[in-house]
């Protein structure tokens, strides 16, 4: 909204409903702090407050999804083409997995022995803080807002690996995440400006409609090349693709369970819808630009993204500690689903891509939670995440081990379980790409073979291993939300598969309108304004 | 009633499932009655089946065309609704019944019974186990049902988690080891097949224009798509397509049958595993391998395998020699039952690999005949152990005097696994070898082939004899003197077995070729004609 007697544009009401879910978590933060002021370090009054936040949160987020599928994407800080934040059909998807993935982080902490802890308001700040960048990360299509969101989203994660004050092992972590962390974020900013040196603009959707203009000089390839590695270094950190992923050991041996999930799983999805945001904007260029330009890009993201997915099998390989051994499964993961980033440029591909996408992070979240959750309250309950601290689970809590069971195979993609299905239709995607992505196709299913060793490795530990240790006693909501998790993915792989590929084919297709939409516009109202700003000198 | 005739299949293959649940909601001392219930309603509902089939024991051309229809891929009690559906693909729940499948259901409804019944021995967590064991019969049913690819992979890879539990929870000393190496192995050759079907989904699509199709029988009787698989020019990452998509089935088939170089998991799953488990894994894992050779990886790729018939019948010929060589050399009784189990089942591949008639119909029969015969060797090498406590055969002698029943019975199942005439081992072995004899006028290898097959039948001849002489003959020994013979139940599942082997031996036209060679013979003519192979093999009649 032009607010003439400023001479500044606003966000109207409207717009900040959309931004709605971000803002109840920003408020959230404020009351933890207040909150502490009056009563002091209450763990149960903080949980209070980030449960409202978060469900407020979702509340809004509801609403912002139904007004984006009535009224198509919103753009805030107009006027379009210099967008700051977009929400769109995705950004609320995302958001509103973020949001339960924050419930169940949120939920094991306080089951965990950490109830009685005092830094329960300095947790939940720094969580709901890096949840807010995080969030932003996957709305918006501006350079300068990627930077902002991704540090917003970095530097209470910092914090959150140092956490365990009382712990070497965790400072060491936390420093070490610290330098690699600001190194290749300062690398993103040089790719940023060097970007914006050769556009002039930090909108990606203008970029990319400039790329022909701009690149068609000679010389400038090169640098483009350059600018968008830099920049790729940044967002390759958040997801730990290889080579970027060094960080990972240490801090996943460092931080506690909760922090290693939300760390591994939350993030790096965040990171990972950013990069396929983005190259779904570069894709909708004209046409012959992206063949020319981004069709290189297109190939090295799928060569890490195979690197990716081989070095994670091949880490967690060897691991006895099952939170670092999730840990590197979501790394192999995250492989999985960069592959796609090698399709997104091929119009006729997109929409596979996106609905595998959408189906599998819904999938990739249940899994994790349920997995890591398991380890939560194993650890909780006996003080270790060792793997011989799972020895024969399977009799001293049968439900609990019941269910990471379920949570593991469907992470090997094992059907008729979720994950089998979140699996087979990235092939399917990929595959409907033909020519070199069928190496892919083969390369993921022969590490899908692979990983079985690792996480039947657990299984064993669970099922096989013989215990005399009494049975585990776990509060009943634990072991509810670790049921519920592999019932949801019992049926995602069964009776809800048809209904889930539908509404994810349904979802893809209205980003795709929309996304088109958006770009007709630009060229549109492009020209326009020039026209109108020539006249009025 | 309407809802369960139409949907006799189904019925079929979820009976086991609804067991499982009522296992997993009752108490455990009603587990085993329950399972028993199950598995024995499942049975019934196998052979209920024989009201489609049994016109066919007529054996008139008339009564076949009525059974088995008139061209491959006719099958019966077809169940079709769609499941996934969007603008590109179809994903079907598609069920249905040929020649091929009816005797490998009614087999895996025996074996299924009677490895249930044998699991009384089985005593820790009953509940578990048979829970698992149910799952674990569905996803068998479901293999040798399914005519959709999609749900076909659902299955197939359904059967793997119980037996992962089954051979690593119940099994012996180094369950662990054999449980993991199945899982793996498996696995393995089931992602290869995974990337085949997604492979000949997008392959059929660009032959058909439009859609794909996971149709297991449209892939196999559609022209376009036999003629664009076959193309040499049709590739896939620089490699002929037909070849390339035969090689990742047939790797995945090729470790569950097993032959030769993917065989080093069974003999370890097999030691290791409940003597029950064993008996499903003898009985029914084995003859997936052979089942997916018959149904998906031969009728969809005819080219290849007219190809490669000579690799193909050498590595069944290596598997029957080198498997009774390791047979030969072993002391433990159930790695000797194991490894006898990879040399007979070289007879299956020697059998599909010459492409005519009699090999077809050999290769089926031994599928069955050794369905029947190994769980009857594993259960009589289980119940020496129950007694014994060790299975090593150097240390039995005498047994005979001492059980005289278990060991007739026992000499019953042997002899059969040895292929001596009137049981049923013996039918499928000559057939397949006279049929590779009678393939001399298409392949030149034919007869060299089948003279070192024939030397199998002597190798088979040599362990099982020499196994015999050690274990049941000679003066009995004091340490087993105070055995007791057979019980009640053993005798309640030996006996079926027996008169089994020996009902399929004497009579194997009337109790096995009739309800499967319609469908043979049109798969192999169907086989040969897209093979584009004319003269001997078109021609050469079955026995």
């Amino acid at each position: 909204m032009w607010c003439a007697s400023i001479g500044y544009w606003l966000p109207s009401g409207n717009d900040l409903m959309r931004v709605g879910p971000d803002l109840a978590l920003i408020a959230a933060i404020v009351l933890i702090l207040l909150t502490t002021m009056v009563t002091g370090r209450r763990a149960l009054a903080t949980a209070v407050i980030v449960m409202l936040g978060l469900t407020a949160g979702f509340l809004l987020n509801w609403n912002a999804g139904v007004w984006v599928s009535h009224h198509g994407p919103d753009t805030i800080l107009e006027p379009v083409p210099a967008s700051m934040i977009i929400v769109d059909g995705f950004t609320v998807y995302f958001r509103f997995l973020l949001l339960i993935f924050l419930a169940g982080v949120t939920s094991f902490w306080l089951l965990g022995a950490n109830r009685q802890e005092k830094d329960s308001p300095e947790f939940f700040t720094l969580l709901l803080g890096s949840a807010v960048g995080m969030s932003l990360m996957v709305s918006t299509l501006n350079l300068l807002m990627i930077v902002v969101a991704m540090e917003l989203a970095s530097l209470p994660s910092y914090a959150l690996a140092a956490f365990d004050r009382n712990s070497r092992k965790g400072a060491e972590a936390a420093v070490k995440y610290v330098i690699f962390g600001s190194i290749t974020a300062a690398t993103m900013v040089y790719g940023v400006s060097l970007l914006y040196g050769l556009f002039g603009t930090l909108n990606l959707a203008e970029i990319a409609q400039q790329m022909p203009f701009v690149l068609a000089e000679h010389g400038r390839t090169p640098l483009f090349y350059l600018a968008i590695l830099a920049f790729a270094v940044g967002v390759g950190f958040k997801i730990s693709a290889v080579p970027f992923h060094f960080w990972c050991p240490d801090v996943f041996e460092g931080a506690r369970v909760e922090v290693t999930m939300w760390l591994s799983v939350a993030s790096k999805a965040a990171g990972l819808c950013l990069l396929l945001r983005v190259m779904q904007t570069l894709a909708a260029g004209p046409t012959g630009a992206v063949g020319e330009y981004v069709g290189p890009i297109a190939g090295a993201i799928g060569l890490f993204a195979a690197l990716t997915c081989f070095v994670g099998n091949l880490s967690a390989y060897r691991q006895t500690s099952v939170k670092r051994l999730l840990a590197y499964s979501s790394i192999a993961h995250a492989g999985y689903m960069l592959m796609l980033g090698a399709i997104l440029l091929r119009p006729e591909l997109s929409e596979g891509a996106w609905t595998a996408i959408i189906a599998y992070l819904l999938i990739y979240m249940f899994m994790n939670l349920g997995a890591f959750g398991v380890t939560a309250l194993v650890e909780h309950y006996s003080g270790s995440d060792h793997i011989e601290q799972f020895n024969g689970l399977g009799r001293r809590a049968p439900w609990l081990a019941v269910a990471m069971a379920v949570c593991l195979f469907s992470l090997v993609g094992l059907p008729p379980l979720g994950g089998f299905l979140a699996k087979w239709w990235l092939l399917w995607a990929l595959a409907d790409g033909g020519g070199w992505l069928w190496a892919l196709v083969i390369w993921a299913c022969l590490n899908t073979a692979f990983s079985l060793f690792y996480y039947a490795r657990i299984i064993k530990h669970m099922f096989l291993t013989e215990d005399t240790r009494e049975k585990m006693r776990v509060p009943m909501s634990g072991v509810a939300i670790v049921q519920l998790c592999a019932v949801v993915l019992i049926l995602t792989g069964t009776i809800l598969a048809a209904p889930i590929r539908t509404a994810a084919t349904r979802y893809a297709q209205g980003l795709l309108q929309s996304r088109t939409a958006e770009t007709l516009t630009l060229t549109d109202h492009a020209p326009d304004e020039t026209h109108e700003s020539m006249l009025h000198h | 009633m309407e809802l369960f005739s139409q949907h006799i299949l189904s019925w079929i293959i979820f009976t086991p499932i609804v067991g499982a649940a009522l296992c997993l909601i009752l108490p455990t001392r009603w587990s085993r009655t329950l399972a028993m219930a199950a598995s024995l309603i499942t049975l019934l509902l196998c052979i209920s089946l024989y009201a489609t089939y049994g016109p066919a024991a007529a054996d008139t051309p008339e009564a076949r065309q009525e059974v088995f229809g008139v061209q491959y891929g006719d099958m019966k009690h077809v169940e079709r609704a769609s499941w996934i559906t969007g603008e590109k693909f179809a994903i079907e729940y598609y069920l249905g019944v040929d020649g091929l499948s009816f005797p490998l259901v009614v087999l895996t409804g025996v074996i299924t019974f009677l490895s249930c019944w044998a699991s009384f021995t089985v005593k820790k967590a009953i509940k578990g186990y048979y829970i698992l064991f149910l799952l674990l019969e569905t996803g068998m049913l479901g293999v040798f049902l399914s005519l959709d690819f999609f749900l076909f992979y659902v299955f197939w890879e359904v059967m793997l988690l119980p037996m992962y539990f089954l051979i690593g929870v119940w099994g012996g000393p180094r369950k662990e080891y054999a449980a993991i190496k199945f899982f793996i192995y498996t696995l393995a050759g089931s992602v290869l097949m995974l990337v085949a079907i997604v492979a000949c989904y997008f392959f059929s699509a660009s032959a058909l224009g439009g859609r794909g199709t996971f149709d297991i029988v449209q892939l196999s009787t559609n022209q376009s798509i036999l003629q664009k698989f076959s193309d040499p020019h049709t590739l896939l990452l620089g490699f002929r397509f037909a070849p390339f998509m035969f090689l990742l089935f047939a790797i995945g088939f090729a470790i569950k049958v097993p032959t030769f170089p993917f065989h080093t998991w069974l003999p370890d799953a097999h030691v290791e595993a409940p003597t029950p488990i064993s008996m499903i894994l003898a009985g029914i894992l084995l003859k997936m391998g052979a089942y997916g050779f018959f149904r998906i990886a031969y009728p969809i790729f005819p080219t290849v395998a007219r190809e490669f018939a000579w690799f193909i019948a050498a590595i069944g010929v290596i598997s029957i020699i080198y498997g009774a060589l390791c047979a030969m050399a072993q002391t433990d009784f159930k790695k000797l039952v194991a490894y006898s189990s990879i040399s007979h089942m070289g007879y299956v591949i020697l059998g599909l690999a010459i492409l005519n008639k009699t090999g077809f119909q050999g290769a089926m029969f031994q599928v069955l005949a050794h369905g029947i015969s190994s769980p009857m060797c594993f259960f009589l090498v289980g119940v020496i152990y129950e007694r014994a406590h060790h299975r090593e055969i150097n240390r039995f002698g005498g047994l005979w005097l001492t059980m005289p029943r278990y060991s007739s019975l026992a000499t019953v199942g042997f002899f059969a696994s040895l292929g001596l005439p009137a049981l049923c081992g013996f039918i499928g072995e000559v057939y397949v070898l006279l049929g590779t004899f009678r393939a001399k006028d298409t392949f030149d290898w034919a007869v060299p082939m089948a003279v070192i097959a024939a030397l199998g039948a002597i190798l088979t001849a040599g362990y099982i004899l020499w196994m015999i002489q050690r274990v049941y003959l000679g003066p009995a020994k004091d340490e087993y003197k105070g055995f007791p013979d057979a019980n009640r139940n053993e005798i309640g599942i030996l006996v079926p077995l027996a008169a089994l082997c020996l009902l399929m031996g004497i009579l194997p036209t009337h109790t096995v070729f009739n309800f499967m060679n319609g469908t043979l013979d049109l798969l192999q003519e169907k086989i040969v004609a897209s093979a584009g192979i004319v003269g001997h093999l078109a021609s050469s009649i079955g026995m």
